[in-house]
């Protein structure tokens, strides 16, 4: 793996992005509506508190990034471009590193136009925004990691689109948690509390960034 | 290209020991458990449903940990019979964890008021059997053999990572649930030597009964590889 490599696979993707932005129009969409319909759903009152919010709004992101991530392989499998993208020269290990970063970069934009929104509909207050801001780059650092990991192990099975669901969100538990937690946190001007968080979300993305560079080689066929 | 024949190995000749063992011990605990050990001063008749809730959840680690050895195996060599072990040891993994939660349940009502809390110990243990059905759902959306075992190889060496936090979390955070009693940092149980060693006992038995299903299971995978090869030649 060389980062010149991991930087051709990300450039890549974001040049596909560009030509067709469905994944990401397709989950920023998804994001909206799904703030929207949970916001009506617990009600605006209760969707305007701190913790409320953070847990819709990170809910949304999970099901976000597992979109996106997912369009992007279902656009290498319907272009017959994965096995050319295996068939250079270069380890398997930088197919993830580049994926996971690129997706990071799309869900980053997903969670600008997600959190603006939430600001705007529920009103919400933010007391440290410079610390909201962390804990979301944290947040978005933390889950491309395991998405892709769980993407690329229901690559060319039936019923992926439920799977991928099903495998990723029990192990996204303690991400949505601490993400949740820490934006709260944010919200209601506790610092301590949303750089904890943060620092617990970059270690959630170095170790399935680790875990995912060791073994996803072996699941990439 | 992977092979398999299903072969008469110790361990298929150990069933037949290995189900007697099963049989005495499980007897023997749960006369311990049931009739020997002395009722809790505080829960009364109610702590007989630890024995076996507490054996099920041990067994349930043992079960994941197993998979986890089983998956790097696999990896390391290919070799389809790590496969097969795998899978055995998720499916009584899963169940024995479905089982703790069902016994927890029953147990959490009497002494804690509610059939479910939403505590630490219990969440992590749902997720933890949440996490391994999908296992088996993956498994069970492919017939390619190699791609199948490869795959599930990898979620066996990635879901691992939630019985520890299973098991710390009582630790980690404010928990309803009742602390560590045996398995201590400190390794002194708190428990009365009666009901220790009631533990004691039905944790053993539910380790043979473990090695029991396990070698049943493992040779009906073998066989079931064994077929899909011959079909595929």
């Amino acid at each position: 793996m060389t980062l010149q490599r991991i930087r051709l696979i990300a450039a890549r993707e974001a040049r596909a992005e560009r030509g067709q932005p469905e994944g990401l129009v397709t989950a920023a969409t998804f994001v909206a509506t799904l703030i929207l319909v949970e916001s009506l759903a617990v009600g605006p009152l209760a969707a305007g508190r701190a913790e409320i919010a953070s847990a819709l709004f990170w809910i949304a992101m999970a099901f976000a990034a597992i979109l996106v991530t997912g369009r992007s392989f279902e656009r290498e499998l319907e272009d017959d471009a994965l096995d050319a993208v295996l068939a250079l020269p270069g380890g398997r290990d930088a197919i993830y590193a580049g994926k996971a970063l690129a997706l990071a970069a799309l869900i980053a934009l997903v969670a600008i136009v997600g959190g603006a929104l939430s600001l705007l509909l529920l009103s919400l207050d933010v007391a440290l925004p410079g610390h909201l801001a962390l804990v979301t780059i944290a947040g978005v650092l933390a889950l491309p990691p395991v998405v892709v990991l769980f993407v690329v192990l229901a690559l060319r099975l039936r019923s992926r689109g439920a799977l991928v669901p099903i495998l990723v969100l029990p192990v996204l538990v303690p991400q949505l948690v601490a993400a949740t937690n820490g934006t709260a946190a944010a919200m209601s001007g506790d610092m301590a509390g949303a750089i904890g968080w943060s620092g617990l979300l970059v270690a959630f993305a170095l170790v399935y960034s680790v875990l995912g560079l060791t073994i996803v080689p072996a699941a990439l066929e | 290209m992977i092979s398999t024949t299903a072969k008469t190995t110790s361990a298929l000749r150990a069933r037949p020991f290995l189900g007697a063992a099963s049989l005495v011990a499980l007897f023997v605990a749960l006369w311990m458990a049931l009739i020997w050990s002395p009722p809790d001063a505080a829960m009364g008749n109610v702590v007989r449903i630890l024995y076996v809730h507490v054996a099920n959840a041990w067994l349930a680690y043992l079960a994941f940990v197993v998979v986890f050895v089983a998956s790097i195996a696999y990896l390391w060599t290919k070799r389809p019979v790590f496969d097969a072990i795998a899978v055995a040891s998720a499916e009584i993994g899963v169940l024995f964890t479905g089982l703790t939660l069902v016994l927890g349940s029953i147990w959490a009502r009497p002494t804690w008021g509610v059939w479910w809390s939403w505590e630490p110990r219990v969440i992590t243990t749902a997720v933890m059997f949440a996490m391994y059905v999908g296992y088996l759902l993956l498994r069970n959306l492919t017939d390619d053999l190699e791609r199948r075992a490869t795959r599930a190889a990898i979620l066996g060496i990635v879901l691992v990572v939630d019985v520890p936090i299973v098991h710390l979390s009582v630790t980690w955070m404010n928990a309803l649930h009742q602390l560590p009693s045996v398995l201590r940092p400190d390794l002194s149980p708190t428990l009365d030597p009666a009901m220790l060693a009631a533990l004691i006992a039905m944790t053993i038995a539910f380790t043979f009964l473990y090695a029991y299903l396990m070698t049943a299971r493992v040779d009906i995978e073998r066989r079931r590889q064994a077929r899909i090869i011959e079909a595929r030649a």
